[in-house]
């Protein structure tokens, strides 16, 4: 744990009349009358205070700390006068140049009127070590988390001092006045809980003299004036060059690097047909030329051309060739910043980066060409990605297609891209009463739609004929189904059984079989056990689920104790029965009317299809197969086949007695509700069809 | 993880060994690195392996190989020299190692000597008695190494040696100077040709034995050897020490396109390689077919090879689809998995481990919140597929993509006030861009403290006033006057308050 003492950053501004002394740097502004013709006398150039060089170039400190740090990186701003003013807090959503530009603005220029002598810098330097010892959200975060950081956290900070000094001995009144401070008030943090000792600060005094005009006091190194404190002074004339010592020192204060892209072509402004080469300077973090930096072999560390007095690594810009996507070998990605934001080839390169393109940098060797970085932008911010450039172990690999399961060439490669598609993953939030988070609902997600997923086309029957079954599968895997989604299985469920009784072929993938294959029987049987095993997983999630699973069996049932004749038969006589209702719509009406009974209804319903031979959709099967009277096994008989040809035909002229209808033997008992209700409908014991029955149950709701 | 066998040639390595007299501990030494070699073909064949050689100067006999026997040759052929130099040795191992690998790979060096650390100033306890005096720089001590490497030190030595103890508290402080892993190895017992081999045996089955994981995506799943091996995470970040363990299982947590996860960075990448179902099995085919082995090893390919398994398919799909796996791989810790081709077009898994932490890409927001798509209203995606929900947006933009104000060269200011004149010129048209830019550098302006800037600004536009042209809009002179009495009055000195335009007879049929 480092605790860097860049977490916390007090920038301590002189505001005192001194201050709105001019910088003497002039700034030509009007210089754009050249082409208007003679005569015009350019206004004369106006003069920066010392007080607007230190804002400009604190901002821009800011700036490139904000741009790479956008979080715990935090900086501060006191300005001192006859009294100490904050201007921001160390709350995360005060920390940005346009609040800071926003108070700087509130805060205006030095008020000339104050006597120089009432104003002092010591308010601000006193004031910035009490807000050090304010905790920030991350220090609070860990001092109140339960791990064994909580008590260890060290508090370290940095006060950068920018004001006017005297002589050498007015450094040390400035440096005893922190320290004396810092050590009181660590004194008095530790009778609060609020508030934290400081185990570490950092002094930089910044002295700013007009431009042009020497310094009484001299740069001093960095010395550690006790276990508390280290101070450095710089001296520095004002105008752009204080922005520039200030653009060295956020370098070295969060451990920056600078990368100079060269040769970027641009068209010119005047002359849209030619372009010219242009470089650009990025600032970012050196873990971003750490490589580079342990062992410079090839002279690729150049001094920096932007005029600071630091080093940068050229790489030469590669123009992208197309912009095919792939996925580079990326062991890092920095966030980036230009040195001067506010050229134009540094504008140009920013923004081609933020329209989506990705940019090589290539390192200019003597021995071929190295890719050693690429800058992109993501959701608006630019990146540097570190590229691998050394040789991988991970060379000459095996195929896949060498190791286990590399020979199988029938994988449902397609319908498990679409399983990926449908679990892609999209950025969502917790919501406030759900305690799980969005990517283990993802996980479980993935648990419920691989509940029976085979991997090859060879081993399953159900996910060839996916047309057949839609929308059962989608929705089964599903955690939740309503009424409607039931309803929609259900049907798929009968569609396949009108499949089965139509005879219509499965396909059944020819993989792995020779010759004719599995009997189409048999066949079906796979599917319908598949397809069981299939809901049979799901039953757990819901009632609802259970429901789906009940109409499988349902269907299967004569399936199961009887042979595939008699099914036919069955179904045979069910469809002369009604003829002008195809099969599914039939069963679609059971079910909406079975949607329509109360769960109490349902309820009955149910038990009575197990137990009361009177419930219509069991003793259908049974009652007919029982009047029928074949043999229960084995393939139909010439005989049967034109019995059930002649009660087909005669079943078309008349309608079927109801009480045979739903007989279980030979007898057809009357009037069955009448011992079941008390005081019942008669009526309904004189119901002709199973349907009539159905709507005196409805009535009687 | 690439592995330098760094052997100690020297003359007191060629010592007979008590116990059997017809072996130098020389001999002992190399027995045991074939033991590893063998262990490694067995297991690990894509291990790579260097052979370094030291006394007082270093030799690499063998380049990083996974050739195996040409090692075991090159061993047979090592001749004796002079004395044993342990620092330069150690130097030795990581130059080779940085100079083929860089400084991001992982790696081991096995140090194999006898327990004699030299005399004099090049003697390891010289060696280590100056560690405080050096410079940095050239005379940087060897360790740490500079990249994330494991040491090993293997002595070739009887426990009855005299001055082994001294040694191996020195050899231990090697490795815990380089604190970065690593065991010290003595031979068990007396130092014969079977404690030797039982040492090494020891060590290549904890430090070089294939990570054996299980891949899982829902109920699908399958028993995957991950190489290299990935290690737990263990490093000091800011403000926390930061351990993570990996779990025994990667678990997909669902799919990203490659266009959305976009080159993310990661620590370290491993091949994700299905092991045999049916690892126990060749015990008992053994049993069965004693004719020919190689037959047996034919068949035996064939079945697992026919044998569907669930990394096949999830490569097939992410490559045909183009999109990676999303994966947790232990707490708060992820990666990816994606299809990746070397250059040869031999493709194969790959897994991409990221720095642990749910933040570690930022622009797929936190990881632990990605939820399905099936969890929105209306997909992410879009009905169509033409839609993503990434990259996620940082709260505030950056200075490169908002319109901040930098003056500190001059170049920057002359700009602005250009751009200002660009419009005046072509008022009234340009009327709201003119007033647009002028808000803009009036606020910088106030920000700054640079109010000797709006007066010039504001006798500039007088100027411009006057050299408007005879055939210019009335409107423009009235525009330009309005703005430049503006400039100097009290109201312009509030950042809130725009300078808005002037409403003129003219302006009212716009």
């Amino acid at each position: 744990m480092s605790y860097p003492h860049s977490h916390k950053t007090v920038f301590v501004l002189d505001h005192s009349p001194q201050l709105s002394e001019p910088s003497s740097q002039p700034v030509d502004f009007d210089i754009f009358n050249k082409t208007r013709g003679p005569g015009i006398i350019p206004l004369a150039p106006v003069m920066k205070t010392l007080w607007t060089c230190n804002v400009e170039a604190a901002v821009e400190y800011c700036r490139i700390v904000y741009d790479l740090f956008p979080t715990q990186k935090l900086v501060r701003f006191i300005t001192s006068d006859t009294k100490a003013t904050l201007l921001n807090s160390w709350a995360q959503d005060e920390q940005s140049v346009n609040q800071l530009m926003l108070r700087f603005a509130t805060i205006g220029q030095p008020n000339v009127r104050q006597n120089q002598k009432n104003c002092s810098i010591m308010h601000g330097l006193g004031q910035a070590v009490e807000i050090l010892c304010q905790p920030t959200t991350k220090q609070h975060e860990i001092r109140t988390s339960f791990t064994e950081e909580a008590s260890t956290v060290l508090n370290r900070g940095r006060i950068i001092c920018m004001t006017l000094i005297n002589s050498d001995a007015h450094i040390r009144m400035l440096e005893d006045c922190v320290l004396d401070t810092l050590i009181e008030h660590n004194k008095l943090t530790a009778s609060s809980d609020n508030l934290i000792p400081i185990h570490h600060c950092e002094l930089e005094l910044i002295h700013v003299v007009p431009y042009g005009e020497k310094s009484a006091v001299t740069s001093s190194p960095r010395r550690e004036l006790s276990p508390l404190l280290a101070s450095e002074t710089h001296v520095t004339q004002s105008g752009r060059y204080v922005a520039i010592r200030l653009v060295e020192l956020v370098q070295k204060h969060f451990g920056l690097f600078s990368t100079t892209v060269t040769g970027i072509p641009m068209k010119e402004e005047q002359n849209a047909s030619s372009s010219a080469n242009y470089d650009v300077e990025l600032l970012h973090s050196a873990e971003a030329h750490g490589e580079l930096l342990k062992s410079d072999k090839e002279g690729m560390i150049v001094p920096s051309k932007e005029g600071l007095n630091t080093q940068t690594v050229a790489l030469k810009w590669c123009t992208p060739k197309s912009n095919t996507i792939e996925l580079q070998n990326c062991t890092g990605a920095h966030r980036i910043t230009p040195v001067d934001v506010y050229s134009r080839p540094s504008s140009c390169l920013t923004n081609f980066l933020l329209s989506g393109r990705a940019v090589m940098l290539e390192q200019p060797r003597k021995s071929g060409k190295i890719m050693s970085h690429m800058l992109a932008s993501h959701g608006g911010e630019i990146y540097i990605h570190i590229l691998n450039t050394a040789r991988s172990i991970l060379e000459d690999p095996p195929s896949i297609s060498e190791g286990c399961g590399g020979r199988v060439t029938d994988y449902r490669i397609t319908d498990f891209g679409e399983f990926m598609k449908e679990n892609r993953l999209a950025p969502g939030r917790t919501q406030p009463r759900d305690s799980t988070l969005p990517i283990d609902k993802s996980k479980s997600q993935l648990e419920r739609m691989t509940r029976l997923w085979p991997m090859v086309i060879g081993d399953t029957i159900i996910f060839n004929m996916l047309s057949h079954l839609d929308p059962l599968p989608s929705l089964i895997v599903k955690e939740h189904l309503d009424n409607d989604e039931v309803l929609e299985c259900k049907k798929a469920i009968y569609h396949v059984v009108g499949m089965e009784s139509r005879n219509e072929p499965l396909p059944v993938p020819a993989l792995g079989t020779r010759g004719k294959g599995p009997k189409r029987e048999e066949q079906y049987r796979q599917m319908w056990a598949e397809l069981d095993s299939f809901i049979r997983g799901h039953i757990s999630s819901s009632s609802q689920h259970q429901k789906v699973l009940e109409c499988l069996l349902e269907c299967r049932r004569p399936a199961e104790d009887g042979s595939k004749g008699k099914k036919q038969t069955d179904r045979g006589s069910i469809k002369e029965e009604k003829m002008e209702i195809g099969e599914t719509d039939l069963a679609v009406k059971e079910l909406e009317r079975y949607q329509r009974l109360t769960e109490r209804e349902k309820h009955d319903l149910n038990k009575a299809e197990k137990s009361s031979p009177d419930s219509p959709p069991a003793k259908k099967f049974k009652g007919k197969s029982d009047l029928i009277s074949k043999p229960s096994a084995g393939p139909q008989s010439l005989l049967t086949l034109w019995t059930n040809r002649i009660r087909a035909t005669h079943a078309m002229r008349h309608q079927e007695f109801a009480g045979r209808l739903q007989s279980s033997g030979s007898k057809a008992e009357l009037y069955p509700h009448m011992n079941e209700e008390n005081g019942g409908d008669p009526a309904s014991g004189a119901a002709n069809t199973g349907m009539n029955i159905n709507k005196n149950i409805k009535k009687q709701t | 993880m690439p592995c330098v066998i760094l052997l100690d040639v020297s003359l007191s390595m060629s010592r007979p060994v008590l116990e059997c007299e017809s072996y130098q501990r020389r001999n002992l030494a190399i027995h045991g690195i074939n033991v590893l070699l063998d262990h490694l073909a067995a297991t690990n064949k894509l291990e790579f392996v260097s052979l370094v050689v030291f006394s007082s100067l270093w030799e690499r006999l063998v380049p990083f190989t996974r050739d195996y026997d040409s090692i075991k040759t090159a061993l047979n052929n090592v001749e004796d020299y002079d004395k044993t130099c342990i620092e330069p040795a150690l130097a030795g191992a990581a130059s080779v190692i940085v100079d083929e690998w860089g400084s991001a790979v992982p790696s081991q060096v096995i140090l194999i000597t006898d327990g004699n650390t030299g005399l004099g100033p090049s003697s390891l306890k010289h060696s280590l008695q100056t560690i405080g005096q050096r410079s940095g720089g050239e005379d940087r001590f060897s360790l740490p190494f500079t990249f994330p490497c494991k040491l090993h030190i293997v002595t070739i030595s009887g426990s009855q040696d005299p001055e082994l103890q001294t040694s191996l508290n020195m050899f231990q402080r090697l490795i815990d100077i380089n604190g970065q892993g690593g065991q010290l190895f003595v031979p068990e017992g007396s130092l014969s040709l079977k404690s030797v081999q039982q040492m090494f045996r020891e060590l290549s089955e904890k430090y070089f034995s294939p990570l054996l994981r299980v891949l899982r995506c829902g109920n699908l799943h399958c028993n995957v050897n991950v190489f290299p091996a990935p290690t737990d995470y263990d490093r000091p970040h800011d403000f926390q020490h930061v351990y993570k363990e990996l779990f025994r299982e990667i678990a997909i947590c669902g799919f990203l396109d490659i266009s959305d996860v976009a080159s993310p960075p990661f620590i370290s990448r491993h091949l994700v390689l299905p092991t045999s179902s049916t690892r126990e099995k060749p015990e008992e085919l053994k049993v069965d077919s004693e004719k020919g082995e190689a037959k047996e090893d034919d068949e035996d390919d064939t079945v697992d090879g026919r044998t569907p398994a669930f990394t096949v398919l999830l490569h097939g799909s992410l490559k045909v689809e183009g999109m990676v796996a999303l994966a947790q791989i232990g707490e708060g810790w992820y990666g990816m998995l994606y299809s990746w081709a070397d250059s040869k077009k031999k493709s194969n898994l790959m897994l991409a481990v990221f720095e642990p932490g749910v933040d570690s890409i930022p622009w797929l927001g936190e990881l632990n919140h990605l939820a399905p798509m099936s969890s929105f209203k209306q997909s992410p995606y879009g009905e169509e597929d033409n839609k993503t929900p990434f990259p996620v947006r940082p709260p505030d933009r950056r200075s490169y993509s908002q319109n901040c104000v930098v003056w500190i060269k001059q170049a920057g200011l002359q700009a602005d006030i250009q751009k200002i004149l660009r419009h005046a010129r072509k008022l009234p048209e340009k009327q709201l861009q003119f007033y647009k830019e002028l808000n803009r550098v009036r606020r910088a302006a106030l920000s700054f403290g640079f109010m000797e800037l709006l007066d010039a600004l504001s006798a500039m536009l007088d100027r411009e006033c006057t050299l408007l042209p005879g055939t210019a809009h009335p409107d423009a002179a009235l525009q330009l006057s309005h703005a430049s009495n503006a400039l100097r009055s009290e109201t312009a000195r509030d950042y809130a308050q725009n300078v808005v335009p002037l409403t003129t007879n003219f302006s009212s049929g716009d």
